[in-house]
């Protein structure tokens, strides 16, 4: 057996592949987490018709070991968007309010890793409580 | 043999296979849905399918460090496993004064129960300075009885002529175990690699015992220490149990074939 040979049976031997495959998925996993865990949540409000609601506030809720507790509060622009830019957990709660308008409710959000960034495909709808 | 129908028995062996797959489907379907086991009536098939109760898992107690200490036990158990129960199952294929006795002294050790010596084996530990390490945590596991006759009943097919030819060229024994017996014994080797990993990975009361900082404990103790964290534990338990599983059952996969004839050599040598 020359070599290359023994080198190709080493290398497509179970015992080297069926780890080498766990590594590869193990490192581009760690690397897609590397590039997307900023923290950023950004997301929008509407109210019961859907249209954007301007100057609510939007409070991010982040589980605490066993309870939900409050981080931090942004206020929506006149599009009715809103973006967290330090958001450390991954498992969330997001709720918005305006008073003469409503509030939401208290939307979970579970995250694939820490810090993740994410776009809420839903937006948060005030006038419900 | 040809004059009788397979079909009964392949459908009686498929039958008692998804009666033993049930649980270990059970578990994983739980991981993935959360579903209340008592949930009535029970649903075969998952609904609404997520990994979050494993990225709990993962965050809620430090589990890439459990898996750490484990993996480094399991590997110091496999390979002191492999090491010490292939010279000691080499002996025992040698003819010496007070074999049998040495052969009776293993075979009654193999009756007497880990707990009993567990006192002692802390003692020992702690005398070579050992606590509370990964390799305090693998010593009484570094070589088992059970493992020296998978090896002993293995080297004992290889032809005698082999060995006597390999001495007259001058070999010394060391180089005869490596490069004869080994390689002639890749079941009894595999064998050896699995069940020294499952048990070593499943190990409970010795790390309870010994490891001292919670940085030490293993995935058992791992599992504990969740369970008495987390209240509302279904899903995120059976999730645990898999992310427990999953080496395990990874390593018997790629290994059965040999795990099998390692088992079974002994038996069918004539």
């Amino acid at each position: 057996m020359n070599r290359a040979s023994k080198w190709r049976s080493i290398l497509s031997n179970r015992f080297v592949v069926v780890p080498g495959v766990i590594a590869v998925v193990v490192l581009v996993w760690n690397i897609y987490v590397a590039t997307h865990n900023h923290g950023v949540v950004i997301g929008r409000v509407v109210d019961v018709n859907g249209n954007p609601v301007a100057d609510a506030t939007v409070a991010l809720w982040i589980f605490n070991f066993t309870t939900y507790e409050e981080r931090e509060h942004v206020t929506t622009d006149a599009r009715g968007d809103f973006r967290f830019s330090n958001n450390p957990s991954y498992k969330l709660q997001i709720s918005a309010e305006k008073p003469g308008v409503g509030r939401s409710d208290r939307i979970p959000v579970f995250l694939y890793f820490r810090s993740q960034d994410i776009d809420l495909s839903s937006p948060l709808r005030l006038g419900r409580n | 043999m040809g004059r009788y129908p397979r079909w009964p028995i392949h459908f009686a062996l498929i039958g008692a296979g998804i009666v033993m797959l049930v649980p270990f489907y059970w578990v994983l379907k739980t991981s993935v849905s959360g579903e209340n086991i008592y949930a009535y009536p029970p649903s075969i098939v998952p609904r609404h399918i997520h990994p979050f109760f494993y990225i709990d898992v993962w965050y809620s107690i430090p589990f890439a460090r459990y898996f750490l200490n484990s993996v480094a036990v399991s590997m110091i158990a496999v390979v002191c496993n492999v090491a010490f129960n292939a010279l000691a199952g080499y002996a025992l294929t040698h003819g010496f004064r007070g074999k049998n006795a040495v052969m009776l002294l293993f075979l009654s050790c193999m009756m007497v129960p880990f707990q009993a010596t567990i006192i002692p084996a802390y003692l020992i530990t702690g005398k070579l300075g050992l606590l509370d390490s990964w390799l305090g945590l693998a010593l009484p596991q570094c070589s088992t009885i059970i493992c020296i006759f998978v090896f002993k009943s293995s080297f004992d097919a290889v032809p005698r002529s082999l060995i006597d030819a390999a001495r007259i060229d001058g070999l010394p024994e060391w180089r005869i175990i490596w490069h004869i017996m080994l390689p002639l014994s890749r079941s009894a080797i595999a064998t050896n690699v699995i069940l020294a990993f499952i048990w070593s990975w499943n190990n409970f009361l010795w790390p309870l015992i010994m490891t001292r900082s919670a940085d030490m404990q293993t995935l058992p103790l791992g599992l504990a220490r969740f369970l008495s964290y987390q209240e509302d534990t279904t899903g995120a338990l059976y999730a645990f149990c898999i992310m427990v599983l999953a080496p395990g059952l990874v390593l018997f996969l790629m290994a059965q074939r040999e795990f099998i004839q390692g088992l079974t050599s002994g038996a069918t040598k004539g």
